[in-house]
């Protein structure tokens, strides 16, 4: 792996007893995609705002580059403009005062480039963003989403080193949110751009990241590829909020290949994959979360094998499934099923897990 | 280059200038001792028994000085009394007029707000020797008309007396401002709580005793407190109607303990220092009252209204009511101004050749005046460009989050804002006496100048602090992220995007500037002398006609800048 562009070291950030930032650890490499996602109010705005220095740490080293940009014990911060970075907010921070061309050539004015490369570069970028031919527009004369291209524009114009990009599509409609999904992912290829991505939408951030950092009370969950994070997830908190999750009671019962889990009530039971040696007590309780996708509605059937057997209570559908509500080993659970099969309400069925997509938790110490 | 950079990213924190916290403390050191300093001065000084910059005796004579003389005990209770007084019709009236405005179908509601919008700006120095001209007892115009009529035989109005004072406060500050601040209010009553009320049954007037009014209550409630409080601070008209009748409010009676000779610096002092504890006592029950007080969530409900009440016919009524107040309230005495600067001798209509123009001649061809103007205008100046740079920067200091003294900044802004003209002038009178300033700034333009700067404030903080929280913090950091330092930030950035409401706070701070009395009138000299005192002086010496002469030259200067506000499109309201 070659140097990483921007490295966190324990970093830290209070505001008053409210710890936004928590010890946090991370490295970007080069040409990467790097989302912060997380709900609002977890440190993942504050992180990205460390990394631009529009705030200072309390704790902890950040290096860009290689080179220590703030490191309090040192009593060391470089200023914003002196850090070489794209940044756009989510409310885009276009300039009202100034044209489209001004709010773009301002970082190169700052730079004092030559008037004939401000032009040119400019032009090149607006081009990129798909503005052409919108550089004498006025700033407020634009739309939601063309403002949105003129900030990309902007924090690219002077091919910083990383890009900062602040919950850049929320305020866009679903359609066009979509669109510049896409484009900013092939604008970050073709230009090999190094980016971090704040999000609180776990779509955007499935779509367009090399890794994930889900973000938690300013602390870091999981750092993973969205796969990775979405498929294993570390935490509780990880898994639900990636996702929906269902999960039933049971207990582990240790046998000569390996763990499986009886679930209550004496419904059924599956195979645990992948889990060897002495890890868990026999008879411990445990609770298995898997995602509702994964669980398949069979009817009930003789294969009682990585099987849960339940009750249909509820029918609804949503046009391009069906959304069944289903009574399995004392828990009620919502799941979608392709519209191909049909049950009524108070058919038995069998529910199929998938052992290699089940977490297990213990409910009690092993 | 890079060794440059290197140097800027290494240096430690500690041994870095940080522009921002040192303009933090001057500022602030600044406001203390702008607004502090005199404040203290202000009570010490009413503990002093020695004249200012002699060496100080202590002692409780001036306290027992002041509240032995009837005068003074009599004095605080009229201002209470005046203030009351005139509270209760001008409310009634806002009220009735912000409704009409915003939640009926009275045509031309636009139009009469603007017009109310226009009225807060008619200095009320001369609209007072206006309403002198139509009723004194001797020449009052509708006095003469009176006694022309059969049965009456003496004078049927008196300007100088308790319901003369009351009257022509209803016409100069009385329903203007209020209305201003009512209409948005009302305007943004929600919606739906009133649909709702029409849904369940209600008529209209059920469904304004029983949901509009209640709902509004609380702002109706602190709009009466927030003009009570700025009622005692009032200081023209009384001073003009209530003193030739022996009627003193403590402000004119702190200002005649100064006219007198020598000076009673210690009973005004001390009768300052009572009135300040009597504001601090209104002022933090208001403040307690405005911030526990959660029915205002209300008020700024979902949606605008477009329910509007259907008057009918009573409709043009309404307009007619609104359009007749207008014109008995302001056009009358500015036609009356008019009308006295042309008359040879005002109120003799049946001499020969009652009208001349040798009063502005006079008036304009007095050295004294253009020695008056010429103060007027650096002082105006001086205070509106003073103005824009002090309290930007701190407007800019309190929004930036990393002032980690904003509230206390923010509370030492808000002083100016309730304390009467007069005690500031007392108190910077004092500051400029008894410190070394008075070798630079006693008796001259920049003392008077810097006591006025420090009235504008509150609202020009206000103003400042407002467009910077509209444009947000991101304008300002999306420029530091693109590599722009805070300097280039503030001249290409920040001031652009400022200018507009820097025009306008300049203009309206030039404005209150030039119509200023109470605030100059203890800090002015014969240098130094404003337009408005100047103005103040001929009425005194019963030069009537020269000072409505005086009085609608000012109040043109002031209506010719309004509309250079408006031709620059600025959003001078504080409406919305």
């Amino acid at each position: 792996m070659s140097d990483p562009v921007l490295e966190f070291r324990s970093v830290m950030k209070r505001f008053g007893a409210l710890h936004a930032v928590d010890d946090v650890s991370f490295s970007v490499a080069p040409g990467e995609v790097f989302t912060l996602l997380g709900p609002s109010g977890c440190g993942k705005t504050t992180t990205l705002r460390l990394v631009a220095g529009l705030e200072e740490p309390d704790g902890g080293e950040i290096l860009i580059k290689g080179a220590a940009v703030a490191a309090p014990a040192k009593g060391l911060f470089a200023a914003p403009e002196k850090r070489q970075l794209g940044m756009v907010f989510q409310s885009y921070a276009i300039w009202p005062h100034l044209s489209v061309f001004e709010n773009v050539a301002f970082p190169l004015r700052v730079r004092k480039e030559a008037g004939e490369t401000i032009r040119r570069r400019v032009l090149q970028a607006l081009e990129v963003v798909g503005l052409a031919g919108l550089a004498e527009r006025g700033a407020t004369q634009l739309s939601g989403g063309q403002q949105q291209r003129v900030a990309l524009a902007r924090a690219l114009v002077y091919e910083p080193a990383i890009l900062l990009l602040d919950e850049p599509l929320s305020n866009l409609d679903a359609k066009l949110r979509e669109q510049m999904r896409v484009e900013i992912r092939a604008l970050q290829r073709k230009l090999g751009l190094t980016v971090v991505y704040v999000t609180h939408d776990q779509a955007e951030a499935m779509t367009l990241s090399d890794r994930i950092a889900v973000v938690n009370h300013g602390r870091f969950e999981q750092i993973g590829a969205p796969e990775e994070v979405y498929e294993k997830p570390a935490t509780q908190f990880v898994a639900e909020f990636l996702g929906r999750t269902v999960s039933f009671e049971g207990k582990i019962a240790k046998t000569a290949a390996g763990y499986t889990v009886e679930f209550a009530e004496g419904s059924g039971r599956c195979a645990l994959s992948g889990l060897t040696g002495s890890l868990w007590a026999d008879g411990i309780k445990a609770r298995v979360f898997t995602r509702p996708e994964d669980v398949e509605i069979l009817p009930s059937g003789q294969d009682q094998s990585n099987r849960v057997a339940g009750v249909i209570e509820q029918v609804a559908y949503l046009g391009d499934r069906f959304e069944y509500h289903v009574k399995a080993a004392g828990v009620s659970l919502v799941l979608p099923a392709p519209k191909k099969q049909r049950f009524m309400p108070g058919d038995a069925v069998a529910l199929a897990l998938d052992p290699a997509r089940l977490n297990v938790r213990p409910m009690e110490t092993p | 280059m890079k060794s440059s950079a290197e140097t800027i990213l290494n240096l430690p924190s500690r041994f870095r200038l940080r522009p921002i916290r040192i303009a933090e403390i001057s500022v602030l050191i600044f406001l203390t001792i702008a607004m502090g300093l005199p404040l203290l001065y202000l009570l010490s000084g009413s503990f002093n028994l020695a004249a200012p910059g002699k060496a100080a005796v202590y002692g409780l004579d001036n306290w027992v000085r002041a509240f032995t003389d009837a005068g003074t005990v009599s004095a605080l209770w009229m201002s209470f009394l005046l203030s009351v007084v005139r509270l209760i019709p001008a409310m009634i009236l806002s009220v009735v007029f912000a409704w009409l405005i915003a939640r009926t179908d009275m045509p031309g509601g636009k139009f009469i707000e603007s017009i109310c919008w226009v009225a807060y700006f008619v200095p009320d120095f001369p609209l007072v020797l206006a309403w002198i001209l139509l009723l004194d007892p001797n020449f009052g115009f509708l006095n003469t008309i009176a006694k022309s009529l059969p049965f009456i035989d003496a004078a049927l109005f008196n300007p100088y007396s308790f319901w003369g004072i009351v009257w022509v406060h209803t016409s100069t500050g009385g329903i203007w401002f209020k209305v201003m601040l009512l209409v948005p209010v009302f305007r943004r009553l929600g919606a739906t709580l009133e649909e709702a009320a029409r849904v369940a049954g209600a008529t209209t007037t059920t469904m304004l005793w029983r949901i509009t009014l209640p709902v509004l209550a609380p702002m109706i409630l602190a709009v009466s407190v927030l003009s009570f409080i700025r009622g005692l601070q009032s200081f023209n008209t009384e001073l003009l109607l209530g003193t030739p009748a022996g009627i003193y409010v403590y402000s004119t009676k702190i200002y005649d303990y100064l006219q007198r000779e020598p000076r009673a610096y210690g009973e005004a002092t001390a009768l300052g220092s009572v009135f300040l504890v009597v504001l601090a006592v209104l002022l933090f029950f208001y403040w307690r009252y405005l911030s526990g007080n959660k029915k205002f969530t209300v008020v700024t409900g979902q949606g605008y209204s477009t329910l509007r009440v259907k008057l009918g016919g009573w409709r043009y009524v309404a307009l007619a009511s609104c359009l007749l107040y207008v014109a008995v309230m302001m056009l009358l005495p500015l036609a009356f101004l008019v009308l006295g600067s042309f008359m040879r001798r005002y109120g003799f209509f049946s001499i020969s050749a009652p009208f001349t123009f040798s009063h502005w001649h006079n008036l304009l061809a007095d050295p004294i005046f253009l020695i008056a103007l010429k103060n007027s205008l650096i002082i105006a100046g001086a205070t509106a460009a003073g103005g824009i740079l002090l309290y930007s920067a701190i407007a800019y200091l309190l929004v930036s989050r990393r002032a980690r003294l904003a509230p206390l900044l923010e509370s030492l802004c808000w002083v100016p804002h309730v304390l009467p003209g007069i005690l500031l002038s007392l108190s910077v009178l004092w500051l400029l006496l008894a410190t070394p300033l008075r070798f630079f700034l006693y008796g001259t333009v920049w003392g008077i100048a810097f006591a006025l700067i420090l009235a504008d404030s509150p609202v020009t903080t206000q103003a400042f602090k407002a467009g910077l929280l509209q444009l947000g913090g991101d304008l300002e950091e999306s420029a530091r992220v693109s590599g722009a330092g805070w300097a280039y930030t503030y001249r290409r950035i920040l001031l652009p995007l400022l200018a507009p409401i820097a025009a306008a706070v300049g203009l309206m701070n030039f404005g209150s500037a030039l119509t200023s009395i109470s605030t100059p009138v203890l800090l002015y000299s014969h240098e130094s002398r404003p337009l408005a005192i100047l103005l103040l002086e001929y009425s005194f010496t019963g030069e009537l006609e020269r000072a409505a002469a005086l009085g609608l030259l000012i109040t043109l200067i002031i209506g010719a800048m309004m509309l250079i506000g408006r031709k620059l499109g600025l959003q001078l309201s504080g409406g919305d």
